[in-house]
């Protein structure tokens, strides 16, 4: 005979699921809306900033050197950043400039040389919407918080499908449809609860594909498999970028004399950068995709980076040139990526819903309204079952009671530190404070 | 029951401190290039007779079979430019040419050079005799301007 247990974790996996859904409900809220935004952020901008992007194409286009001349003429204080040649014949060339007032882009017309027009970085609304998505437009904490979000939407979703797993057998109704005559109650229950199963793959993808994106778990992620030969070779995501060799030896032994005027010093070190036409021939030669960006070294030992991210991640190019004699130090594309990093790097456009264009956004904006959906039912569901003078939390044996659900806790503290951080507070919080404020503890149903 | 969960939550908490940071030889883990560098070493005097250097070097090996070595001289006042030629292999994983120079000021020696799926254009500024004013400015503008007009650092 086997022994029955007798505490079932259905009550205290329910109570998990009420206060994470509770607390993380407006934060997956605006991670859907402003994600369902951010995916079309290529139409969003092709329709906002036409003006600075069309242009006629009409016969050679003028060197990259000459259109750099010609921000340098309108800044003349301006550091330049980073170059961006049109990825097709009608598109402008996009200059990023950084100077006291912050950084922004100027776009020149590659034919005439003429400028179209200057966007301020703080002005690009997509930017917004997707630093809102990323990080909640507070920096580090708004990064943390995000991340925090992420990691408890997994635990939403582990625990919500022990919720919703069929307990009657040929039982369909109530699992994978909602029952319409069985009254309010099991209703928008169903409504909370099917939906849910039904995008259950698309949320956890959409998760798991942000979340190598975090800055704490994200960035461990991708060091640990950068260093393991598995991710992204290093200065896509972590990692520093190699070198330009110096050759400080090289300074010219017998000082060059010049009508009472001092030579610069950094002129005698030996080598001049590589000019940035040259730069543009070395991306044609090594046959870059056409909507790359040039980052402009801005120091001795600085590379020129030539990076492009376009729609599909097998298009991908990182590469490092030595500044002075435009050698290619690294060159690394998808092929080169590790398995984990090929993943995550597929992860990524699936995630942006760039991979597979139009029906990728859709699919997307899809999962997107569904989250918005269940987040909304679910809290409704609260709003209709919650007591007047109670949270409505389900009353619960301890998850210390629960050998299974407690290590499955355990582990997802430990794969999403930040769950189990968060849990540590809770823990402290609930043993100093909760405990002992009888009415609080009525109130939270704690036992 | 709760000095377990103490014990449990010291855990979680050490293995997330104890945080990885990204491996300074990781680059060695992934595809690798080998860049050809170049030291150009300038005569002592511009009479054509004593030779400009070029010495090249690969994965830290003398380059004598470099696939071309080609050299271009231009003036930053844009009063000479000699084309493209190339250089002579010279043994010991260097390549020369003499060239002659006539005119103060300054001067741009500009190799192109690939070996072993490694292409490089380095360019060096030289001085021939005493330099102008103008040349000084071009100095300070750093990037050797190939271009016949300047514009900009007014």
């Amino acid at each position: 005979m086997r022994k029955k247990s007798t505490v079932s974790p259905y009550q205290t996996i329910w109570r998990w699921h009420f206060y994470a859904g509770l607390i993380f409900a407006p934060f997956l809220l605006i991670l859907a809306v402003t994600g369902s935004i951010y995916l079309f952020a290529p139409q969003i901008e092709q329709q906002l900033y036409t003006k600075y992007y069309e242009v006629e194409a009409q016969g050679e286009k003028i060197p990259a050197s000459e259109q750099i001349s010609e921000v340098k003429r309108l800044h003349p204080d301006a550091v330049i950043t980073k170059f961006t040649p049109g990825d097709s014949p009608e598109r402008s060339s996009e200059i990023g400039i950084s100077t006291n007032a912050g950084t922004s882009s100027v776009f020149i017309d590659p034919y005439t040389g003429k400028s179209l027009g200057e966007l301020n970085s703080e002005d690009r609304i997509m930017d917004k919407v997707e630093e809102f998505h990323g990080e909640l437009m507070a920096g580090t904490v708004g990064d943390r918080i995000v991340e925090l979000a992420a990691s408890w939407a997994v635990v939403l979703i582990v625990t919500g499908l022990f919720l919703w797993f069929p307990r009657k057998k040929d039982k369909l109704s109530g699992v994978l449809f909602p029952r319409f005559g069985k009254g309010k109650n099991t209703l928008r229950r169903d409504l909370h609860a099917v939906p849910a199963f039904w995008i259950t793959a698309g949320m956890l993808f959409l998760v798991m594909t942000g979340l190598p994106w975090s800055g704490l778990w994200g960035t461990n992620f991708q060091n640990i498999f950068t260093n393991s030969r598995a991710g992204y070779p290093p200065s896509i995501w972590t990692g520093e970028a190699p070198q330009s060799v110096l050759k400080t030896k090289e300074i010219a032994e017998v000082p060059w004399a010049a009508e009472n005027l001092v030579v610069p010093e950094s002129a005698l070190e030996g080598y001049t950068p590589v000019s940035i036409n040259d730069v543009v021939n070395i991306a044609e030669r090594e046959g870059i995709d056409p909507g790359y960006t040039v980052y402009i070294p801005q120091d001795k030992q600085g590379v020129y980076t030539l990076s492009a991210f376009p729609a599909k991640a097998q298009d991908e190019v990182t590469m490092h040139l030595d500044q002075y004699s435009g050698a290619v130090l690294a060159d690394y594309r998808f092929d080169n990526y590790g398995p984990v990093g090929k993943m995550v790097a597929l992860g990524i456009t699936l995630h942006t819903g760039t991979q597979f264009g139009l029906i990728n956004q859709l699919v997307c904006l899809f999962i997107c309204l569904g989250i918005i959906l269940v987040v909304m039912s679910g809290f409704y569901l609260w709003l209709k079952r919650k007591p007047k003078k109670e949270m409505g939390a389900p009353k619960a044996p301890s998850i210390l009671k629960m050998k299974f659900f407690l290590l499955l806790m355990i582990a997802l503290g430990i794969l999403f530190p930040l769950v189990g951080l968060s849990l540590i507070v809770v823990g402290l919080l609930d043993l100093l404070v909760i405990k002992r404020i009888p009415s609080a503890k009525k109130f939270l149903s704690a036992e | 029951m709760k000095k377990k969960w103490n014990y449990i939550n010291l855990i979680i908490l050490s293995l997330m401190l104890g945080a990885c940071s990204p491996n300074e030889d990781a680059a060695e883990l992934y595809q690798q290039e080998s860049p050809l560098q170049a030291d150009i070493t300038m005569p002592q005097a511009f009479s054509g007779d004593e030779p400009f250097r070029i010495s090249l070097t690969q994965e830290g090996q003398k380059v004598d079979d470099a696939n071309f070595v080609h050299f271009e001289i231009w003036k930053a006042d844009g009063t000479f430019r000699l084309p493209m030629e190339e250089a002579e292999p010279a043994g010991d994983g260097t390549y020369t040419f003499n060239q002659k120079l006539n005119e103060d000021g300054l001067y741009y020696v500009k190799i192109h050079a690939g070996s072993n799926g490694s292409i490089i254009m380095p360019t060096k500024p030289f001085a021939v005799g005493e330099l102008s004013k103008s040349d000084v400015e071009a100095l300070n503008g750093m990037a050797p301007d190939e271009s016949s007009h300047h514009e900009g650092h007014h």
